[in-house]
Formats: C-alpha cells, structure tokens, sequence
C-alpha cells in the first residue's frame, strides 16, 4: 500500500509535455507589391504522445492575420496555419513575427520574411567608405521586374560623389558605379535613379552614399 | 486500512508542500530571464555596450517624440524612405545599431532591422529583447 501511494504521486508529478512541431517555422516569400498580399502555410503535427490545444495564434501587426481551422490535435494529428500579410504602404524586405500559444502556455515563434518588390530593386541601397579608405568605385545593382522599365539617368545630390550608369546588356540588371572624389573627409550624397515608369507618372529610386 | 491510507496521503501532502513553498516564494521573486531570439540582445547586455551603440526607435514618431532612449533616431516603416537619410548621417561602422520597438508582443524593431541588413547590407544591426517596456524595466 505504501508502494502504490508513492507510484501513483510519481506518475501524475511526470506528466509529458505535449509538443507541436512546425515543418518550415521560417518561410522566405518573395513578392511583387502590386499582388497587395503574401499567404504562407505553416505546415504542423504533433509530436508528442499527449493532445495539444492551441489557445491562440497571436500576430503582432494589424497587417498579419492567421487561420486554424481547429484548436485540438491528438498525438500525431496536424494541420496548417494559414498566415496571411497584408503590404498595405509597405515596402523592400519585411518580417513578420507570429505566437502560437499553446494550452499549457508554450510559446512557438513562426517567422515569415517577405520581399515585397517594387517595379526597380536597387541591391545595395547604400554604399560607403571609411574616411581614408582609397575611393575606389562601387557598384550597384538595378533589377527591374518589368520590360517596359527604363532607367533614364542616375544624379547626385554632391558633386564630390559621382555615379555612373554603365550601359546595361540584354537581359542583365543595369549597374551603376560610385565614386567619391576622395575619403579625406565626411560626405553624404543621396542618388536618384530616374525610371520613365510608368509613363504618366515616371518614379524616382534613391541610393544612398556615405564617406564615414 | 482506510484510515493508514488517509494517513499516508496527509504525510505526502505536508512534505510535498514545504519545498513546493520554498520554491514558490523563490519563483515569485526570481523568473529566469527569456532566452534570446537570433539577433536579440538583453537591456543589460545593450547597457554595458555604452557610447558604441547607435539606438533605432521604431516605433511610432508621437512616442519617438515623447520619450526615447538617449540619442535614439527614429527609423519605421511609415516613414522608412524619409527617415534613412537622416539615419544613414548619424550612423556610424564603428558603433553596434540596436532597434527598439514597444515591448516583447511588437515585431516593429524585427522588421526595422530585417530592412536594414537585406536592403542596405548593414552588419552589427541587433533587435533589444522586449523593447522599450524592457528598457524602462531597470
């Protein structure tokens, strides 16, 4: 008798966790801003050998809204949860963070990375140089996602920090080199990359240059 | 035999419950601190990095304007292309950038710093646990 007291105290204190485990936790999505929404399914099954409740799934955007289609998994049982984020204003590589929050108050992160494209990429959109470092040129490069694109010119906003746009091959994203007349000393320069898209509204993209 | 049964469940009851006190008198004033998330750094670890840290708020500009970490610029996605340039001027290689958003529940700072290491190729750009309600927390 004083056996079994002791076993069955044992075996209630030993209770096992439950566990949810998430195929891909962390999803890279790429896409052009005029498609307004990313969705992305977060695969997951349940690992463990007691039911899981899902109490809830917390996002931390009203940009970001997530959908289970039911909160209780028995061992082995899954589902998806589907996230979907809404671009609104925004722009270039975006992170959104999501909390599945379970019963038993564990918390799982989800990350979802989207790069939300505009119709030019500019990749760096910085470059620099440490002040007497040699003021070697710099390259950047321009993707655009669309044919009718055309860069018309690139101007600097200082004359000790000049660009240049080299004349693009078919097929390959246009480059433009950078070149501070020397690094003696701090500079700043922001450099506008004129598009002639779309037609009746022609935009502007900005690269931005420092001597630090 | 029922009565020893009570018995002994009384026995266990008293002796689970002294250490299950000291350990919840210790829980109740000490909480282990929240692991680090990747890119994370914690208040104190920010706080001794003193004077080479360049603080990003990126949060709304009416709470960037009413309070702020000392020298904080303010960098959000609102007002990203307007904001970059001033950034970009009081940025400095030497000095590690931490971004800040409202507390641990807000993925403003996460995403301010995601910006800024894909779009502008930054290094030593890091995301401060828990985010100002942290900072405040001293």
């Amino acid at each position: 008798m004083r056996f079994s007291v002791f076993a069955l105290f044992f075996t209630l204190a030993s209770v096992a966790h439950a566990e949810l485990v998430f195929e891909k936790p962390l999803q890279n999505l790429h896409r052009m801003r005029e498609d307004g929404h990313a969705e992305a399914r977060f695969a997951f099954k349940n690992t463990g050998p007691e039911t899981v409740t899902i109490r809830k799934v917390r996002t931390a955007c009203g940009c970001t809204s997530a959908k289970l289609d039911r909160k209780v998994f028995a061992p082995g049982e899954g589902s998806e949860i589907v996230v979907r984020f809404t671009f609104g204003s925004r722009k270039g590589a975006q992170r959104k963070m999501i909390t599945v929050v379970t019963e038993d108050k564990k918390e799982i992160p989800l990350d979802l990375r989207v790069w939300v494209h505009e119709p030019l990429t500019i990749s760096p959109a910085l470059v620099y140089w440490k002040v007497g470092e040699p003021p070697m040129g710099k390259t950047v490069k321009l993707t655009t996602s669309d044919e009718r694109i055309g860069i018309k010119s690139v101007a600097s906003s200082n004359p000790r920090i000049a660009a240049t746009l080299l004349p693009a091959k078919p097929g390959e994203p246009t480059m433009v080199t950078v070149t501070p007349a020397d690094t003696s000393q701090k500079e700043t320069a922001e450099l506008t990359v004129q598009t002639d898209f779309p037609a009746d509204a022609a935009r502007s993209y900005t690269i931005h240059a420092r001597v630090k | 035999m029922m009565r020893r049964g009570l018995r002994e469940v009384a026995l266990l009851a008293v002796i689970a419950a002294l250490p299950a006190s000291v350990s919840a008198v210790v829980q109740l004033k000490w909480r282990p601190p929240a692991p680090l998330a990747e890119g994370e750094v914690s208040a104190a670890t920010a706080r001794l990095w003193g004077e080479k840290v360049l603080w990003v708020d990126a949060r709304a500009r009416a709470k960037w304007e009413r309070k702020k970490i000392g020298g904080a610029v303010l960098l959000n996605a609102e007002e990203w292309d307007a904001s970059v340039p001033r950034f970009l001027d009081e940025w400095d290689p030497e000095k590690a950038i931490v971004v800040y958003g409202d507390g641990a529940q807000d993925d403003a700072a996460a995403g301010v710093a995601h910006r800024l290491k894909e779009e502008l190729k930054l290094d030593g750009v890091w995301v401060l646990q828990g985010g100002w309600d942290a900072w405040q927390q001293r």
